[in-house]
């Protein structure tokens, strides 16, 4: 039965631990975090005035790109789905509106960003990332830049965000990176390590692109320093066996230990973010059961009932 | 030009089946699940998850083709157990693990 370990947590970042479970599952779950959980963004633009440099549907693109944070995308009802509303999909089920009012009035450029959307639900707004690290920059609590507006320029919008999932378009997709790698059981040959010279072990540990063994400075022997490190590239034990010591390491992966990566857009939080995953694996799977009825409709209905009947 | 749209890939269009089984008439206890809208994430592991039950002889899955968005799950049992029955039981082992990880990993 599977066991999750968490190694490290932070609002748009989880690194942890899946034991005692299959590949399949963990790439099942890793699919569906990328493009199943279910998000909002705009998808509907009217523009009423636009008198910058980029075109109308350049702009509707940036704003359908814009990450809205998106916690009430679970509960809420995709647009097609939807009875509330008079067939346009736009009720307050189902979608939230923005507006976006901007007008340059001084010789400076002014830069209209995803802070100047203005939305009609304060749980849905664009993702503020200000908050942390490396706020010197371009990025100084402005938000994301959608157009930059000379003297006399105008844009005037009314946009209307949707649930939807990644798999229709990239714009839903909550996730900026997910990865998952085998755990890695490093075995030293402590033998067969011990034949070497030290200027030996300092090349061998080198030949690795990745720092996964260090040479202790007090006993000289080598250590594994950082077994995650390890990229599943041979380097090594080529680097052995060109030393005329095949052996020397022995590197397995373990068939049922995964280390996750998730980093999210910060529509969705890290940790939420694998829960509705799991949600959404199930809710799939119950989807797709079958019942006695449609067994039976197909033994009725299906090619061989209509053979069976001499049709 | 000739694009289906998105959406095609997961809406099940008006008058067709989600799930559909036809059983083999040629093999006794065995039969092929047609699952539509449906790929990999899925397929897979039913798969691996019908490997694991003992009573099933036979199990893969197959996309005809990948313009095609449905999944072909071939399934032949023993005597002992039949290939509903086996699809079934999978489909319910899985619920169980995906509990049992969502449990552990709020904790």
């Amino acid at each position: 039965m599977p066991r999750v370990k968490i190694r490290e947590l932070r609002d748009d970042y989880a690194r942890f631990e899946l034991r005692d479970t299959d590949a399949s599952i963990a790439n099942a779950l890793r699919r569906v975090m990328i493009a199943e959980v279910p998000t909002i963004a705009i998808d509907l633009v009217e523009i009423e005035v636009n008198s910058s440099v980029l075109n109308d549907e350049f702009i509707a693109h940036r704003l359908g790109l814009i990450p809205l944070t998106s916690d009430r995308a679970m509960s809420m009802r995709f647009s097609r789905d939807c009875d509330a509303c008079d067939g346009d999909g736009q009720c307050e089920f189902c979608s939230v509106e923005f507006h976006l009012m901007a007008v340059c009035r001084n010789d400076e450029t002014q830069d209209v960003t995803s802070s100047d959307l203005i939305s009609s639900d304060h749980t849905v707004v664009p993702v503020d990332y200000s908050e942390s690290a490396a706020s010197i920059d371009a990025s100084d609590g402005g938000g994301i830049t959608i157009v930059k507006l000379r003297k006399g320029q105008e844009v005037k919008l009314r946009a209307i965000a949707r649930k939807g999932i990644g798999k229709d378009h990239a714009k839903w997709s909550p996730a900026a990176t997910v990865t998952f790698m085998y755990e890695p059981e490093i075995h030293i040959n402590e033998d067969l390590m011990e034949s070497l010279t030290l200027e030996e072990k300092k090349e061998w540990v080198e030949s690795s692109p990745t720092p996964v063994f260090e040479i202790d400075q007090v006993t000289q022997q080598v250590m594994v320093v950082d077994a995650e490190a390890y990229t599943y590239d041979d380097e090594v034990i080529k680097k052995a066996e060109a030393m005329g010591k095949p052996g020397l390491v022995e590197i397995n992966a373990k068939q049922d230990s995964f280390i996750f990566t998730v980093e999210t857009t910060g529509a969705i939080k890290a940790s939420q973010l694998l829960l509705n995953a799991i949600e959404i694996l199930k809710q799939k799977l119950d989807a797709v059961r079958l019942s006695e009825d449609t067994v039976e409709a197909d033994d009725q209905f299906g090619e061989l009932g209509a053979h069976m009947r001499g049709g | 030009m000739n694009a289906p749209d998105r959406y095609e890939r997961f809406v099940v269009p008006e008058g067709t089946k989600k799930v559909s089984y036809e059983r083999d008439t040629k093999i006794i206890n065995a039969a092929s699940v047609t699952i539509e809208r449906e790929e990999h994430t899925i397929g897979n592991i039913i798969r691996m998850q019908l490997h694991r039950d003992e009573n099933v002889l036979f199990a893969g899955y197959k996309l005809p083709h990948p313009l095609q968005y449905k999944i072909i799950v071939r399934i032949h049992t023993t005597g002992r157990s039949d290939p509903m029955q086996a699809y079934n039981q999978a489909i319910n082992d899985l619920d169980r693990e995906l509990d049992h990880l969502k449990k552990s990993f709020e904790v």
